[in-house]
């Protein structure tokens, strides 16, 4: 698995012409269906409210099962796996915390999915440990989970999501009521899981954060990819962009009122102007 | 983002005529700790906000933004139960005399996330914007009216018919607010209002706060995205550990050093501040458009 690092060719994430409709006859993806292909690193998954980007995320681990078409996931068809099997794969961090919050402590809540799914007790300790400690959650260990304000829940969440070393990291809005040094370690956190072969994929409506943290980015507009590449030119397409109710960067929008070059991060933004 | 927001600021504390000088919400000395909480979640905070301002109130974690929410609505104490010191007016009454139910016909909180503020007890999106005035006994010409204009602000008219535990959280966001906007308040309490919401929602959401500002409606907004706040608000509270350490426009709160280093500043900031600009460093796009392309020329 080593040689993925070098850009393997088979993709973590694989979507083949889905298509699914919720039971109230809502069609998230039209014909000819959804498909989408992600190596690993940093991915995000940005588009407008309704888009269909939780429900993809839900697909990932079968939580939802597609109507048509496929969904391979670190090689494994996932319809030939329970959500349980997916769980060892994909790392799950829901939008809404208070939807997977249930332990006593921290510290219980973010051990549960490796303990349930067998690990050996030496693997817990370390996934638990590594976890806790990437999260800013040291020190919080014995305190319950509903005693902490919602962005420190958030962080609970991506822990008990990382906890496992999947493969697969999905994050559902992270940085969901994140101030900014929250936004940071969560920067620092993504650029970490990538170095060590992850595939992280991020649903977000925060394009700042896109710009600093995901290389790659996915546009997904009323159920079509309209956007699948580097981050850099995602928001070069203005139509496109205005089409699926994003905008780019606030950065990015500095540097075209200067009539510099389209720079998605800060620090490209500060290399531009430094001739 | 907020083209055609940033003209509140002229509107501060206008809307009312001759009321300008009246105040939406008083605290003096105000300390508050939650039910057996080893330490108070807000500590001495004296603050006044005028009828028809729009005040942004932002910080890190754990800064008392929220607190501050559930104070004015009088939640806590009432709900919460918890330590109270010192004074909180709203509208002209003390909170302790006020009960939840009688604030919530001028006084709306916009809850930080919004699967706490859908009742449950309702199955379609219309019926669950109806159930504030209805709780409240408005006659049902009165609120059939109320929900359709609550809906059409809140850009929920097509998702009526819909089970609110089927929306996604953008939708659900929304109809949150509709369901504050149905009860036509005088002071809005919004914490985080567009955090799940994308730009274009974002956008659209503004505009409707700044069409409720321009009639004179209160706002107190939570919010983290500083490059936000900065648009759509003329007056900016900046929290830590519970206490305000700075107030004012946000070009003068977002240049002082020791709000720069533990609540952050907008993008803008960061970027004039590490390219050594001279100061005061902006907080908005066009200001800082205008600050490089001196720096450059």
């Amino acid at each position: 698995m080593r040689h993925r690092r070098s850009r393997s060719p088979l993709p973590e994430v694989r979507l083949d012409g889905v298509r699914f409709a919720y039971p109230g006859g809502v069609e998230v993806y039209p014909e000819p269906g959804l498909t989408l292909a992600l190596g690993d690193g940093v991915t995000a998954l940005v588009g407008e409210n309704g888009a269909g980007k939780t429900t993809l995320t839900k697909l990932l681990i079968g939580l939802l099962r597609p109507n048509q078409g496929s969904v391979t996931v670190a090689g494994v068809d996932v319809a030939s796996a329970t959500v349980a099997e997916m769980a060892r794969i994909v790392g799950y961090s829901f939008q809404n915390p208070d939807d997977q919050l249930f332990e006593r402590t921290v510290k219980a809540e973010v051990s549960f999915g490796p303990r349930v799914l067998g690990k050996p007790a030496e693997d817990v300790e370390r996934g638990v440990a590594w976890a806790l400690k990437a999260c800013g959650l040291q020190g919080k260990e014995e305190v319950h989970p509903h005693d902490l304000g919602l962005s420190e829940r958030k962080w609970v969440a991506i822990a008990s999501a990382l906890a496992g070393e999947p493969k697969v990291v999905v994050l559902d809005e992270p940085t969901l009521g994140q101030d900014y040094p929250s936004r940071e370690r969560l920067r620092m956190l993504a650029a970490q899981l990538a170095d060590l072969g992850r595939a992280v994929l991020v649903v977000t409506h925060d394009m700042d954060f896109v710009g600093e943290s995901c290389p790659t980015t996915v546009v997904l507009s009323h159920g079509v990819v309209r956007y699948a590449g580097a981050t850099e030119k995602a928001f070069a397409d203005r139509s496109m962009v205005d089409d699926a109710g994003i905008q780019p960067p606030h950065v990015t929008a500095l540097a075209r009122s200067l009539g510099m070059s389209e720079s998605v991060s800060e620090a490209a933004f500060l290399a531009a102007i430094r001739w | 983002m907020a083209a055609g927001v940033g003209g509140a600021r002229r509107h501060r504390c206008a809307g009312r005529g001759v009321e300008v000088s009246s105040t939406a919400l008083v605290l003096e000395g105000v300390s508050y700790a939650y039910e057996e909480a080893p330490r108070e979640a807000v500590s001495d905070i004296s603050l006044t906000i005028g009828e028809g301002e729009w005040v942004g109130v932002t910080g890190p974690t754990n800064a008392g933004k929220s607190t501050l929410c559930l104070l004015a609505m009088g939640l806590a104490p009432h709900f919460f139960g918890g330590r109270l010191k010192g004074k909180v007016t709203v509208l002209a009454k003390d909170s302790r005399s006020v009960s939840v139910i009688e604030r919530s016909s001028e006084v709306g909180l916009l809850f930080q996330n919004p699967f706490t503020q859908v009742s449950g007890a309702r199955e379609r999106v219309d019926e669950e914007v109806a159930f504030g005035p209805e709780c409240h006994g408005v006659a049902r010409p009165e609120v059939d009216a109320r929900v359709e204009e609550a809906m059409g602000l809140a850009g929920i008219t097509h998702l009526a018919a819909r089970h609110p535990m089927e929306l996604s959280g953008g939708q659900l966001q929304r109809l949150a607010l509709a369901g504050l906007l149905a009860m036509r308040p005088r002071l809005l309490l919004l914490d985080e209002p567009t955090s799940q919401l994308d730009p274009a929602g974002t956008a659209a959401i503004f505009q409707v706060l700044d069409g409720l500002h321009r009639r004179g409606t209160t706002i107190v907004m939570v919010e983290h995205r500083l490059e936000t706040l900065c648009e759509v608000c003329p007056r900016v509270v900046a929290m830590v550990a519970g206490r305000v350490i700075a107030d004012g426009a946000p070009e003068e709160v977002f240049n002082i050093e020791k709000v720069q280093e533990r609540v952050g500043m907008p993008v803008f900031t960061r970027l004039a501040r590490a390219r050594a600009l001279p100061r005061p460093w902006p907080v908005r796009l066009r200001d800082a458009a205008s600050a490089f392309a001196k720096s450059i020329a």
